[in-house]
């Protein structure tokens, strides 16, 4: 609700500044109207197709083991036009997905199911065949992923907004920096909120912090890698490093803690202006004196349960332990650096999320603009490629009428013959 | 004087159902190489894997379940396997994928065959090659943000071939069949590389009979 009122008073300000300025009228949603609307989608050519023999034709080609082209499922895509239909498309991609050509699922199909989800209210669908992608083959594109990124955003649903952020990270497609303030956007709202996270949320959220952090620079990148190699930390000790880099596009070598404190170091030792945020140093303290009490009253229990702690320190990697041992050590640095930062005013009192609104207002609206641009540039060389198969599919279909026809006369001349 | 023989039309009609039978319903990777976790055994083959496999299978993932998790089937990324990196963790060795042919009866399409060009110790290869032990749970994918720093390798410089030379006989042998060629007599002492700077492999064999074919033309 802060946060809310936050961005009412800071959007008003910002009204009453640029009165021609429409972008901020609409204080929740981050992302322009001209970069969401859906005019230019729309203007492309329209192919009517009746659903109903779409589907059986698929259908038979399917039955007769034949491939299905990525012409006919991009056409059941484009002419969706109700929530059903939206339930059938997604049953058609399952099965295109496993056929002999799931690797010719084209880009422009992708853009126009999530478009026509977010069109039928059907997000939740969206946020389940992308969570799947496995299954359904969905891997959007930047611009598809900001899109609906910020339609989660507009709704207030944080924890939607992370899960397409862990998958954003899973694609490691944080180039544009339109996704990489979105996405720090909805990570620092969702964390705000604190929320009870289990082990599979926090590595997830870790990456994605990590990652999104190393793109951008300045205070808020520096403040979310340190927060993200904390909770990356967290599981780490947890549950041993194979826990935190299994499925993750994310280093092997152990010590994410040691990787925290880097990052600590190097704010301190650089000259410039960057900051940390207080949130991730006061979580990473937190950490770490979790850590030490847990270690410290288990360590306590042992002379207790000596035969059960036995058989479960075999399952203990030698490199975990390893880490579990330098905990000491990592506090200790901890004190010290925390003290240098601290000392050189280079903590930034204000909450992770503040930052990021602010960032939002200043770069957000310029960096919108190189990406309309190529939006515009891709959309043209999709349709020339969709005109292109359409043509392909017209010319095959004559020419097997042709040699239909001409077997067919053949055929009647030596009968008659 | 042998009769003549008789052609078998059927025989031979059964004969190429059977080849076509058989390539319609051969086994898929997905059958092949599908495993049992619990007990470690292949369904297919009904062997199990060596036990020192074991915790490697558990805790790491084979190379299209993570393939199958990445935009364009990861062509493009960079790949390791865990027993190069404990093997010899100071030279990088990884390939970088260039073609997938996945398989669409696996449920996660989580098999296929891949190619890629490998570096191996530092040396990258110039062509694209068939991965193999694609199905080994060992493969670990190499993170963007990490891939410079993966791939920095100073090798150390190699000490050069020392040469020695040939046994007497040999020699001497050497010498007079060089003699008999009439090639340059004078010529330099024959002499025998300590490292072998050829590789032994089926290729290098049938190369070298090739060009003993084209010295010799083929046997009558």
């Amino acid at each position: 609700m802060a946060a809310y009122t936050l961005k009412r008073c800071l959007g008003a300000v910002n009204v009453i500044h640029k009165c021609g300025n429409h972008r901020f009228i609409a204080r929740r949603c981050l992302l322009s109207t001209s970069y969401t609307d859906t005019k230019l989608w729309d203007a492309r050519e329209k192919d009517h197709q009746n659903l109903a023999l779409l589907a059986s034709l698929m259908d038979r080609t399917y039955d007769r083991n034949f491939p299905v082209s990525s012409l006919s499922i991009s056409r059941f895509v484009d002419n969706i036009s109700s929530r059903e239909e939206v339930d059938q498309a997604e049953y058609y991609l399952y099965k295109f997905r496993h056929s002999p050509n799931c690797w010719y699922l084209r880009d422009w199909t992708v853009h126009s199911w999530v478009r026509q989800c977010l069109r039928y209210g059907a997000r939740d669908k969206a946020l389940h065949t992308l969570k799947n992608k496995v299954q359904y083959g969905m891997f959007p594109d930047d611009f598809t992923f900001n899109i609906l990124i910020d339609s989660f955003i507009k709704d207030e649903d944080f924890k939607g907004a992370c899960s397409v952020v862990e998958e954003v990270m899973l694609q490691e497609s944080f180039d544009l920096p339109t996704t990489q303030i979105l996405s720090l956007y909805a990570l620092s709202n969702y964390l705000a909120t604190k929320p009870e996270l289990s082990m599979s949320e926090e590595r997830a959220l870790g990456a994605s912090l990590l990652i999104s952090g190393l793109k951008q620079d300045g205070s808020i990148g520096l403040s979310a890698q340190l927060l993200g190699c904390a909770l990356l930390g967290k599981v780490e000790m947890g549950a041993g490093i194979h826990a935190v880099f299994r499925g993750m596009p994310l280093m092997w070598t152990p010590g994410y803690v040691g990787r925290a404190l880097a990052v600590m170091e190097r704010v301190a030792a650089a000259p410039g202006d960057d900051k940390l945020s207080k949130d991730a140093v006061d979580y990473l303290e937190g950490l770490l004196q979790d850590l030490s009490s847990a270690s410290d009253s288990s360590s306590g229990e042992d002379d207790e349960s000596g035969v059960e702690e036995g058989k479960k320190e075999e399952e203990v990697d030698e490199d975990d332990q390893a880490e579990r041992d330098k905990l000491p050590l990592y506090a200790s640095r901890f004190k010290v650096l925390s003290g240098q930062l601290q000392s050189r005013g280079k903590v930034d009192p204000s909450p992770l999320q503040v930052l990021v609104s602010i960032l939002v207002q200043q770069s957000l609206a310029s960096a919108e603009g190189p990406d309309m641009e190529q939006y515009q540039r891709k959309v043209g060389e999709w349709e020339a490629e969709r005109q292109q198969l359409i043509r392909r599919e017209k010319e095959m279909r004559e020419r097997a009428e042709e040699e239909r026809r001409a077997h067919q006369a053949a055929k009647a001349a030596a009968k008659q013959g | 004087m042998v009769k003549k023989k008789r052609i078998r039309l059927i025989a031979e009609m059964a004969r190429k159902i059977r080849v076509y039978r058989e390539l319609k319903n051969r086994p898929r990777e997905s059958e092949k190489y599908a495993l049992d976790y619990d007990t470690m055994t292949r369904p297919h083959t009904r062997k199990t894997l060596p036990v020192l496999a074991w915790q490697d299978v558990r805790r790491e993932s084979r190379l299209f379940s993570l393939l199958s998790g990445l935009r364009m089937f990861g062509v493009g990324h960079l790949f390791t396997r865990k027993s190069w990196l404990t093997e010899h963790p100071e030279a990088p060795s990884y390939w970088q994928v260039t073609k997938v042919k996945v398989d669409y009866t696996a449920e996660n399409m989580d098999h296929g065959r891949a190619w890629g060009v490998l570096t191996y110790k530092g040396k990258q290869e110039s062509e694209a090659k068939e991965m193999d032990k694609v199905m080994y749970h060992d493969w670990r994918l190499v993170p963007k943000h990490e891939e410079e720093q993966f791939k920095l390798y100073n090798p150390v410089p190699e000490p050069p071939i020392r040469y020695v030379s040939y046994p007497p006989l040999l020699r001497a042998m050497l010498l007079a069949q060089r003699q008999k060629d009439e090639l340059e007599s004078a010529a330099e002492e024959p002499t025998l590389p300590l490292k072998r700077d050829v590789l032994l492999s089926k290729e290098y064999f049938r190369s070298q009979e090739k060009k003993r074919e084209r010295q010799e033309g083929t046997a009558v």
